[in-house]
C-alpha cells in the first residue's frame, strides 16, 4: 500500500563512548528518565507524529532491541498494515552483507522500501533525547519544494565545532555543509533527522553505493553530494529540546535536565507521551527513614534513605542511611546501607555493598559498574574518596 | 489446562457505594495503580489459568474500559482467554460469591469451555492464592466443592467441577439457593466440601472500614512486599506515565507512591495513585487520593478519601477521623471553607 511517508530508525550504532553501558545493548537500548529506552523517543515521536509505517535497522547487539520492541504494541505500532518492522543485516545469494555507513544500511533495506512505495521517507536516529512532531517537519519539506530537508537546531556558538553545521540563505536554504568546523560559521547543528523524497533518495543512495571511495554516510557523502548536483535543500529550524546522549556525560546531563524545570524537557505531558514498554511493577513505597529531594522516581523502588537531585528506575532499592546526590540509577539496582554516592550513573542489577563511597569532588560523572564495586578497597582512604 | 476461572464481577460491596456510584465495585482504585479486579485476574493468570469470565452487573463501563480485551494479563488470545459477560443483575442485587443468577445467563461460557474444573472467586477478595496448588489438593480430598481459607476465614474462592456447577446452575431455584457461597455455607446436601488452607497475605474488602485499613496497612514495608511477590506479579492495564516528580520543597513519608505524580508537598501516610499533583505547602496525611486529583497549593487534608479526578482548591481544610475518613466524589470540585 502506498504510503505518504515511512520512517527508517537507525538503530545499529555501539556508542563506544558510552563505556559498559553498551557492551551488552545497542545505544538505543540504553536505558533513561528512570523508565525509558532511547529509542522510546523517536518511536513516541513516530506514534505522536501519526506515522505508523516504521523500519528499525539493527545490527550491533539486537536482541534486547529485538525483544523490546517486539510487534510494537507500546507504540501502537503492531498495526495490520505496515506498523514497526525489525531490519537487521541478512544474507543473499552472495554472502550475508553488514551494514557499511548509515546511507549503505538504508540502501540494502530498498526492498522494505520499495514495498512501501512512500512519497518521502524520514530518517532517524536512535541516539536523541527530543519530542519532536515530524509531520510539522514535512510541511515545511512540501511547502520548500525540497528534495531533502535536514532538521537543525541552534546550539551554543562555543559548542558549534563539535556538530555537523549547516549554512543558510535567508530562506533555510542549506548553502553549505560542514562537518565539525574549527571555524564555525553557522551554529545550527545537524539533529540526525532527514527527510528525503523518496525518489531523489534512490537516486543518490544508488549512486553512492557505487562509489568505493564513499564511507556510505548520510552527514558525509549523500548530503554532499545533493548539494553537489545542485539539489535543492532545506534546513527545518527545530525550536525545543534536543540532546545527543553519546557520552556519559551528556547522558547524565540529559538524565539531570529533566529535575530541571527550565531544561525544556517535560515527560509529564500527555498531549505528547513517551510510550514505553511498561514492567508491571507496584508503586514505590518510601519509608520513615527517607529525604527525597528533587527527583524523579520510577515505580517498584523502595526508598529508605536519602535521595537528592536523582533519577531513579523502576526496582531500585535505596537501604537506610544510604546517600545518593545527582545520580542516575538503573534498574534492578540496590544501594546498601549507610553507601554515599555523588554524581554517578549506576549500571542495572548492581549490589552496592553497604558504606560504598564514591564522593569525588572534581566534578565529573563516573559510570559505577560492577568492576568498580569489585574494585573497592572498602575503607576510608580507597581510591575513589581519596579526592574528598 | 484443567482450570477455567469465573471472576464474579456482579458483588456488591456494602459500605463502599460512595466508590461504586460511577463504577463497578470490582474497578475500585486500590493501593495506587490497581483496581480491585486486578488482584483476582492477577491471581489466574499467575496459576497458568487462561480461560476467564468476567461476571460483571449493569454498571460495567469502567470496568470494561479497565481490562478491555485482557492484554494486560496476557489474555487476549485466539483459543481461550478473557470473556467479558455482561449479565442483567443490578449493583445492590448480589452480596453472595458466584451468583447463579448471572452465571445463568451466560452458560455458554461453561458449555464452550473444554477445562474440566472451574474457579469461582470474587473481585474483593485479594491474595496471592495459588490455583493450581488448590485444584491439586481439592482433587485429592475427593470433595464436590473446596473453598479457600486462611486461618479459618473464608476467602471466597471456591474450586468445583464444570459439570456441577452446571448443575447447580440450572436447579437453583428448586434448590432455593442463591450462590456457590451460599452452598458451601449452607454446606448443601448432597455436597460434599473440602477446605485449602491457605498461607500469606490475604484480605476482605467489604466495608468502607477495611478498605481504609488494608490500604493503610500496605504502607508498611513487610505488608507491601507480603503482596507484593516479584514471582508473582499483580498486572493492571498500561497507562504510560513517567516516573514520579518530587519536586523542591516536597516532603514525603511513609507513603505509596504510583507513576506521573507531581508532588510539592508535605505527605505522610498517604497512598497517591497516578497522575496526581500535590501542590505547595499543603499537608496530605493519612489519606488515600486517586488517579489525577489535583491538590493545589496549602491545603489541609486528614483522613480523606479522593475519588478520581478531584480538584481541592487552594487553601481547603478536609479534616475526616480514622473511624469516618471523609470521601470526596470522583470529579468533585472542593473549595476553601466548603463544609463536607
Amino acid at each position: 500500500m502506498k504510503k505518504q511517508m515511512v520512517a527508517m530508525l537507525l538503530a545499529g550504532g555501539q556508542g563506544t563512548r558510552l563505556k559498559e553501558l553498551t557492551y551488552t545493548v545497542a545505544k538505543p537500548a540504553i536505558p533513561f528518565g528512570g523508565k525509558y529506552r532511547i529509542i522510546d523517543f523517536p518511536l513516541s515521536n513516530c506514534t505522536n507524529s501519526e506515522i505508523h509505517t516504521v523500519g528499525v535497522l539493527t545490527q550491533y547487539q539486537p536482541h534486547l532491541l529485538h525483544q523490546y520492541i517486539g510487534l510494537g504494541t507500546p507504540w501502537d505500532l503492531d498495526r495490520r498494515d505496515g506498523g514497526v518492522t525489525m531490519l537487521p543485516p541478512y544474507a543473499e545469494a552472495d554472502g550475508i552483507k553488514w551494514y557499511d555507513g548509515t546511507a549503505n544500511a538504508i540502501f540494502q533495506n530498498m526492498k522494505f522500501l520499495e514495498a512501501h512505495q512512500p512519497e518521502y521517507v524520514l530518517i532517524l536516529s536512535g541516539d536523541h533525547i527530543y519530542k519532536m512532531n515530524y509531520m510539522l517537519m514535512l510541511d515545511f519539506h512540501i511547502k520548500q519544494q525540497a528534495a531533502a530537508t535536514i532538521s537543525v537546531i541552534e546550539v551554543p556558538w562555543e559548542e558549534a565545532s563539535r556538530f555537523g553545521l549547516m549554512e543558510t540563505d535567508d530562506q533555510m536554504q542549506v548553502t553549505r555543509f560542514v562537518e565539525k568546523p574549527k571555524d564555525p560559521k553557522s551554529n545550527l547543528a545537524s539533529m540526525g533527522v532527514y527527510i528525503f523524497n523518496y525518489q531523489k533518495l534512490k537516486e543518490y543512495l544508488a549512486r553512492d553505493a557505487e562509489n568505493e571511495d564513499s564511507s556510505h554516510d548520510f552527514g558525509k557523502d549523500i548530503i554532499p553530494a545533493m548539494l553537489e548536483g545542485n539539489e535543492k535543500m532545506a534546513a527545518y529550524p527545530y525550536k525545543g529540546y534536543w540532546k545527543d546522549v553519546g557520552t556519559v556525560d551528556s547522558l547524565w546531563d540529559a538524565n539531570m535536565d529533566l529535575l530541571d524545570l527550565d531544561s525544556g524537557l517535560v515527560l509529564h505531558d500527555s498531549a505528547w507521551r513517551i510510550f514505553s514498554s511498561n514492567p508491571q511493577l507496584p508503586p514505590q513505597v518510601v519509608t520513615e527513614t527517607c529525604e527525597i529531594e528533587e527527583s524523579f522516581i520510577n515505580e517498584g523502588c523502595i526508598i529508605e534513605g536519602k535521595v537528592r537531585k536523582s533519577v531513579i528506575s523502576q526496582d531500585v532499592h535505596i537501604k537506610e542511611g544510604a546517600e545518593i546526590d545527582e545520580c542516575v540509577i538503573m534498574a534492578g539496582s540496590v544501594v546498601g546501607k549507610g553507601a554515599k554516592i555523588r554524581r554517578a550513573i549506576i549500571t542495572p542489577d548492581l549490589d552496592i555493598p553497604a558504606n560504598f563511597k564514591l564522593q569525588k569532588n572534581d566534578g565529573a560523572i563516573t559510570l559505577l559498574t560492577k568492576e568498580t564495586i569489585e574494585n573497592w578497597e572498602g575503607s576510608e582512604d580507597d581510591a575513589f574518596s581519596s579526592s574528598n | 489446562m484443567r482450570l477455567a476461572a469465573v471472576i464474579d464481577a456482579t458483588v456488591t460491596i456494602p459500605g463502599l457505594k460512595e466508590l461504586a456510584m460511577y463504577r463497578s465495585s470490582a474497578s475500585i482504585p486500590f493501593a495506587g495503580r490497581y483496581r480491585l479486579i486486578d488482584f483476582a485476574l492477577s491471581n489466574i493468570v499467575n496459576s497458568n489459568i487462561n480461560s476467564v469470565g468476567v461476571f460483571a452487573s449493569q454498571q460495567s463501563v469502567s470496568l470494561m474500559d479497565h481490562i478491555g480485551k485482557g492484554k494486560s494479563w496476557d489474555l487476549d488470545r485466539r483459543r481461550n482467554g478473557l470473556y467479558f459477560l455482561p449479565t442483567s443483575q443490578r449493583e445492590g442485587d448480589q452480596l453472595s460469591v458466584g451468583s447463579f443468577a448471572a452465571l445463568e445467563d451466560h452458560l455458554n461460557f461453561f458449555n464452550k469451555s473444554t477445562q474440566p474444573h472451574i474457579v469461582v472467586t470474587c473481585a474483593f477478595s485479594i491474595s496471592q492464592l495459588d490455583y493450581n496448588d488448590m485444584l491439586e489438593k481439592h482433587l485429592a480430598s475427593g470433595a464436590d466443592i473446596t473453598e479457600a481459607v486462611r486461618d479459618g476465614e473464608c476467602m471466597k474462592s471456591y474450586i468445583l467441577s464444570k459439570e456441577l456447577l452446571m448443575q447447580m446452575i440450572k436447579g437453583f431455584r428448586e434448590n432455593r439457593v442463591v450462590s456457590v457461597e451460599d452452598v458451601v455455607n449452607l454446606k448443601k446436601k448432597p455436597y460434599t466440601f473440602a477446605q485449602y488452607e491457605y498461607e500469606g497475605y490475604f484480605v476482605l474488602i467489604n466495608s468502607m472500614e477495611s478498605y481504609f485499613n488494608e490500604s493503610m496497612a500496605l504502607l508498611n514495608e513487610i505488608t507491601w512486599r507480603q503482596l507484593f511477590l516479584p514471582e508473582r506479579p499483580t498486572y493492571t492495564k498500561v497507562k504510560d506515565e513517567p516516573p514520579t516528580k518530587y519536586m523542591k520543597g516536597s516532603n514525603v513519608k511513609r507513603s505509596l507512591v504510583a507513576n506521573g505524580s507531581l508532588l510539592e508537598g508535605e505527605i505522610r501516610d498517604s497512598i497517591l495513585s497516578r497522575a496526581v499533583e500535590i501542590g505547595k505547602n499543603s499537608k496530605i496525611e493519612k489519606c488515600i487520593i486517586m488517579q489525577k486529583c489535583v491538590i493545589e497549593e496549602n491545603c489541609d487534608l486528614l483522613y480523606v478519601i479522593a475519588d478520581k479526578d478531584v480538584r481541592i482548591k487552594a487553601g481547603s481544610v478536609v479534616h475526616g477521623t480514622k473511624e469516618k475518613p471523609v470521601v470526596i466524589r470522583k470529579g468533585s470540585i472542593v473549595s476553601e471553607g466548603e463544609e463536607l
